[in-house]
């Protein structure tokens, strides 16, 4: 059984519709790499992953369980709760909250979460808090960025910030965990670093949903490719087949792009 | 009538000024909130209603709010509802949260949707996207404009004494009965050291507040 399943999402914006019925499967551990021109709806696809957008029609499935769909009686759109927590997602702006230092940025979410469940937390607040807390450290000691703990966000930079974001995202545990062009603000110099780590990040313990223009990058880390265009995957397989074999012509098209100027 | 005389009589005054500036603060900041909420409601009738509301109060003078608000309920149920200082405390607290609702509208509809989005896909409802995230960089980048607000608020108060409450300027007036016109010169000095005060706490709190940039 696939770890996520996509069944023919569809999202307008008024009279544009963004997304025209998009399918895919990613299993565990897997890395999925969205690839396509600006506009071809490959954000709007991981907004809607993440709820940030509810999707007009369509389902999503997690583990073979409905976590989206339409309702049928009603035709109205349903969430179930507490779905968000399988999903992670890391911004292209980063999104760091500034009145928070870096550890904080970590902790902010976990400790909230704990707290919701009051006599728990009451009787074991200490161990709570040490256990998030070294948690944060391990995050942070992964991304390397272990003597940044107590500075605030803005004094670190773009890939400084952008590598925060990823341990804040990844202090949650989250299934699967999404990358909207994580290195799309940065300086070119600084996009190693990042994609260095979500490179290490490839696990067997989470799958991995990157929208991404490094095609170098996507061939080198994805098991799976999808090329977006209008609304729909124009072309879906591994990375040698769509990046480096490609059947469609928009595909062929994308690809050649960057080279011919 | 000599100076000591002159001074224990306007800070007798100055405490009426004192407590209608600190309790319409205490309740005007969070009504304010309230009504900031209102104006930015999904629900498009109440955001409304809310606007007009806030154009009503901004568009009538303060002291005609005050004389209203103390004298038509009297003059409808024969007698009046409110004593003259809670009147007076009720008009200042309704006009000042309408004034705070806009500088804390203006303020929340300056945080990026990032921030929200961000406290979204890590679990947060939105109370504590709001309280947790939002509200504190709010209140950094309103600093400067409720500045402005509160120090007009200080001399504001003056307009209690249209309802015959003694404030420091009414008790520098009730000198001029004896020919007297040089303390009601003199309240200045309550004023500019009140709002010295003031400016040296708000410069505080924007230092306080600089430790991150946004």
């Amino acid at each position: 059984m696939p770890l996520l399943e996509v069944k023919d999402l569809r999202k307008s914006f008024g009279e544009t519709e963004v997304l025209k019925g998009v399918s895919f499967t990613l299993e565990g551990g897997e890395v999925l790499s969205i690839i396509g021109a600006s506009g071809g709806g490959k954000t709007t696809l991981l907004r809607c992953l993440n709820f940030l957008e509810t999707p007009d029609s369509g389902e999503i499935l997690v583990n073979g369980e409905r976590v989206f769909y339409i309702d049928e009686q009603t035709g109205k759109p349903v969430t179930v709760p507490g779905v968000q927590n399988i999903m992670g997602l890391v911004f292209q702006q980063f999104n760091l909250f500034p009145q928070y230092s870096v550890k904080e940025n970590l902790t902010l979410a976990p400790i909230l979460h704990a707290k919701s469940d009051k006599a728990k937390y009451r009787q074991n607040k200490k161990e709570i808090h040490d256990e998030i807390e070294q948690q944060a450290d391990e995050m942070l000691e992964m991304v390397g960025l272990s003597e940044k703990a107590d500075k605030y966000p803005c004094f670190l930079s773009g890939g400084q910030q952008q590598r925060v974001a990823i341990a804040r995202a990844l202090m949650l545990s989250p299934e699967v965990l999404c990358f909207d062009e994580p290195t799309s603000s940065l300086d070119p110099e600084l996009t190693g670093e990042v994609l260095k780590v979500i490179k290490d990040l490839k696990s067997p313990e989470r799958a991995m949903v990157v929208v991404t223009h490094e095609l170098e990058f996507a061939r080198a880390v994805s098991d799976k490719v999808i090329f977006m265009a209008d609304g729909v995957i124009d072309e879906m397989g591994t990375p040698d087949e769509v990046l480096v074999n490609p059947k469609s012509e928009k595909t062929i098209a994308f690809l050649n792009v960057p080279k011919g100027y | 009538m000599g100076f000591w005389e002159v001074t224990q009589s306007l800070i007798a005054g100055l405490g009426n000024t004192c407590l209608l500036f600190a309790l319409t603060l205490v309740l005007a900041l969070p009504l304010g909130l309230v009504i900031s909420f209102g104006s930015m409601s999904k629900f498009k009738p109440l955001a409304y209603l809310v606007k007009v509301f806030v154009w009503i109060i901004r568009g009538v003078p303060l002291m005609l709010q005050v004389i209203i608000i103390y004298y038509v309920p009297g003059m409808m149920f024969g007698t009046p509802i409110l004593s003259r200082f809670s009147a007076v405390v009720v008009a200042f607290v309704i006009n000042y949260a309408c004034y705070f609702s806009e500088i804390y509208r203006g303020g929340i509809e300056s945080i990026p949707k990032g921030q929200y989005e961000a406290g979204k896909v890590l679990g947060l409802t939105r109370t504590q996207v709001f309280f947790k995230i939002v509200l504190m960089q709010v209140v950094k980048r309103i600093m400067a404009p409720m500045s402005n607000e509160v120090i007009t608020l200080v001399k504001d108060t003056a307009l209690a004494r249209v309802i015959m409450i003694v404030e420091i300027i009414q008790a520098a007036q009730n000198f001029a009965a004896y020919g007297l016109m040089w303390p009601l010169f003199y309240t200045a000095v309550f004023y500019l050291a009140f709002v010295g005060i003031l400016t040296l706490l708000f410069g505080y709190l924007e230092k306080k507040l600089d430790y991150y940039k946004a």
